[in-house]
């Protein structure tokens, strides 16, 4: 095909996917897919916020070789997320994928990308089988597979053997508890009860009177804070006086915020604290307040992290003259990166990320660190 | 014909986001259709239609993935089980009219995705199915060209039904049920029949989104599916088919089109539809232009 018609062919591919031209003559880019309106805008948005601060920060030292990031808005739809992924794929300026949220999105896009050869990052898609689509698919999350145990050996170690699980009815949530379950038996304990919830429901006091029939020490809870603060505040409401554990999901000043003194004692173990010693998580979350007014919640640290991970991985890939395989490769040599959210490790092989984690409790309406 | 032009275009551009948003269109196109059917031309307000979708989706999703079922054996097959489902509804529902069978339905609807959702060992519950096979393993123009058959096919039987003797009585049907029974037939069959039509097309078509997206979770099948379809039936002309498939170009290509307006897009995108209800509240092409065009043709058929 002629140079002329290939150029007809570019403008009109431009034209339909409302493109800027300057695609065409790019500055390497990286194509960021979340949430940014819809039921999960909350998180999307601070995506968002985060990785434009990771982006400032590279660009300012590598004022040769800038990078972009174009953003999209899958609304948590899958049938969105399939198109942006479709959009991305054509764009010969994006070398990497960043997203997207739900497992589910990232899942039904990374069947895209699994096909097209590009590399895909998501900061928050713990769904076993997402990594496993292709070698293409990365995660800056660790997955139940490593919380569960991790919050099971946790609880056991403070002499507490009967446990009730409550979980949200979606891939995450059955993951979770399944997980933990499995881990906390292993440990010699005891699982009173299993319950999980259709996501939307608001009205907790039916499962947590079943629950607490069954008498447990304690219960652990895998949701967003959102559910989580409606049932704490119930739970207080029933006089259901037992402790609390939560997976790094509940990690959310609004957490507090909205179940105030109900969420007192709640114990959760986390990657990311913004109240962490480390230089390089203070410098994050005053860099983060200073610009956005908020406190960064783990879902921030998470994206910041992907950001940086990616942006790296471009970097090593050659800057501006990076190709979409390089990257990959790229990023799967990331070692010992240093983090906001721990030194993440991806394995050469699962493409599963390593961390360490941390040990809060709600106290006095703070998170403060705990030992056990 | 235009659909041959558009298939040689797409195939000359060769960009996978250009046949993304052909094969959705499609999808919904015969989504909006059949919804026209039974909503637009039979006058049954159907809040449920996911649900038929989803059962398509899912029969040819668990039957490729678990069976290894050939693709073309699962698509009919997924009409069937959604066609099925849709006369037993229409069965239950026969006596209900106006605003009751579309409370039926919105809790058909509920109840197959709440199924969806909640019946882990069988559909594998929100973790969705993961691993279908393609329509087809050649190119992806290929597989827009089989999904561009299959539309062709569907919207052929559908136009023959709504426009002829038959769909005028699915028509009467719509205006004064007991009038229908007046005339000597039997409008409880009527809906039965109508129900399983458009169910059998929805099926086909939640086939075809699950060969093409390759993976299926119980999300793509919400309430808000079902009155996604609705408004692009609504707006394109309630009782119109042309304007039922126009109606879903219209809310599957906005959106998309509107992308670089970033956050505002969906803001846009209602202020578009809510203008159309104000200023075309007979739809972009109603019903009564559509059937006119048409008579002409069949007018101009008999003279020759």
């Amino acid at each position: 095909m002629s140079a002329a018609s290939q150029y007809h062919k570019a403008l009109i591919i431009a034209a339909f996917s409302s493109l800027s031209l300057s695609a065409f003559a790019a500055p390497v880019a990286i194509g960021y897919q979340a949430p940014l309106t819809g039921e999960y805008a909350q998180y999307g948005n601070q995506f968002r916020n985060a990785a434009n601060l990771a982006l400032d920060e590279y660009n300012q030292t590598h004022k040769a070789a800038p990078v972009v990031i174009k953003f999209a808005d899958s609304k948590g739809d899958a049938l969105e997320g399939v198109s942006i992924a479709h959009k991305f794929s054509d764009d010969n300026s994006i070398v990497g994928v960043i997203g997207d949220f739900s497992s589910t999105v990232s899942i039904a896009a990374g069947k895209v990308y699994a096909e097209t050869h590009l590399a895909q990052l998501s900061q928050t898609a713990s769904h076993p089988d997402f990594v496993k689509i292709s070698p293409w698919q990365f995660r800056n999350i660790i997955t139940e597979a490593f919380e569960g145990p991790y919050n099971a050996r946790w609880i056991s170690q403070n002499k507490i053997k009967k446990v009730a699980v409550i979980s949200i009815q979606n891939d995450w949530g059955q993951t979770a508890s399944k997980n933990f379950a499995k881990s906390f038996k292993d440990a010699g304990g005891e699982i009173t009860a299993l319950e999980s919830f259709n996501p939307g429901t608001r009205d907790f006091r039916a499962i947590l009177t079943k629950v607490a029939r069954t008498h447990p020490d304690a219960i652990y809870l895998a949701l967003m804070y959102e559910d989580g603060a409606a049932l704490l505040q119930q739970k207080l409401q029933l006089g259901f006086n037992v402790p609390v554990y939560g997976s790094s999901s509940m990690y959310e000043k609004k957490l507090i915020q909205l179940a105030g003194p109900a969420a007192e004692g709640v114990k959760i173990s986390t990657t990311f604290t913004a109240s962490s010693k480390e230089p390089n998580v203070q410098a994050f979350v005053k860099a983060y307040e200073a610009r956005y007014h908020v406190e960064p919640s783990m879902f921030a640290g998470q994206a910041y992290d992907a950001t940086r991970i990616m942006l790296n991985a471009i970097a090593k890939a050659g800057g501006e003259k990076a190709s979409r395989e390089a990257v990959r490769n790229a990023l799967a040599a990331t070692k010992d990166f240093p983090g906001v959210t721990g030194n993440t490790t991806f394995d050469p092989v699962t493409r599963e990320p390593a961390k360490n984690l941390s040990r809060l409790q709600i106290h006095n309406g703070d998170f403060t660190s705990v030992a056990n | 014909m235009l659909l041959a032009v558009l298939w040689l275009l797409l195939g000359w551009l060769d960009a996978s986001y250009l046949y993304r948003l052909a094969s959705m269109a499609l999808v919904f196109g015969l989504l909006a259709a059949s919804a026209n059917l039974i909503t637009g031309v039979a006058g049954m307000m159907t809040l449920g239609h996911a649900a038929f979708y989803g059962v398509g989706a899912y029969t040819s999703a668990l039957l490729s993935s678990q069976y290894q079922f050939s693709p073309w054996l699962t698509l009919p097959l997924a009409g069937v089980t959604a066609a099925l489902l849709g006369g037993l509804t229409a069965w239950l529902t026969r006596r209900l009219v106006n605003v009751h069978f579309a409370v039926a339905t919105l809790g058909i609807g509920q109840a197959v995705y709440v199924t969806l959702l909640n019946w882990v060992d069988f559909t594998r519950g929100p973790m969705g199915i993961t691993d279908i096979a393609p329509l087809s393993t050649a190119s992806p123009a290929i597989n827009l060209g089989l999904v561009m058959l299959v539309f062709l096919l569907c919207y052929l039987v559908l136009e023959r039904t709504v426009h002829s003797y038959y769909g005028n009585a699915l028509r009467a049907l719509r205006e004064d049920e007991q009038c229908v029974a007046a005339m000597g037939l039997d409008p409880a069959k009527l809906k039965i029949q109508v129900m399983v039509l458009g169910c059998f097309i929805a099926g086909l078509a939640g086939a075809l989104w699950a060969y093409s997206t390759r993976y299926v979770s119980p999300g793509d099948f919400r309430f808000s599916e079902s009155i996604t379809i609705l408004a692009m039936v609504v707006i394109g002309g309630l009782g119109s088919l042309p304007g039922a498939i126009m109606g879903a170009l219209l809310l599957t290509l906005l959106p998309e089109l509107l992308r670089s307006l970033g956050d505002y897009r969906m803001l846009v995108v209602g202020s578009i539809m809510f203008g159309f209800i104000m200023f075309l509240p007979k739809g972009l092409i109603g019903e009564y232009s559509a059937l006119r065009v048409f008579r002409s043709h069949l007018k101009a058929l008999e003279q020759s």
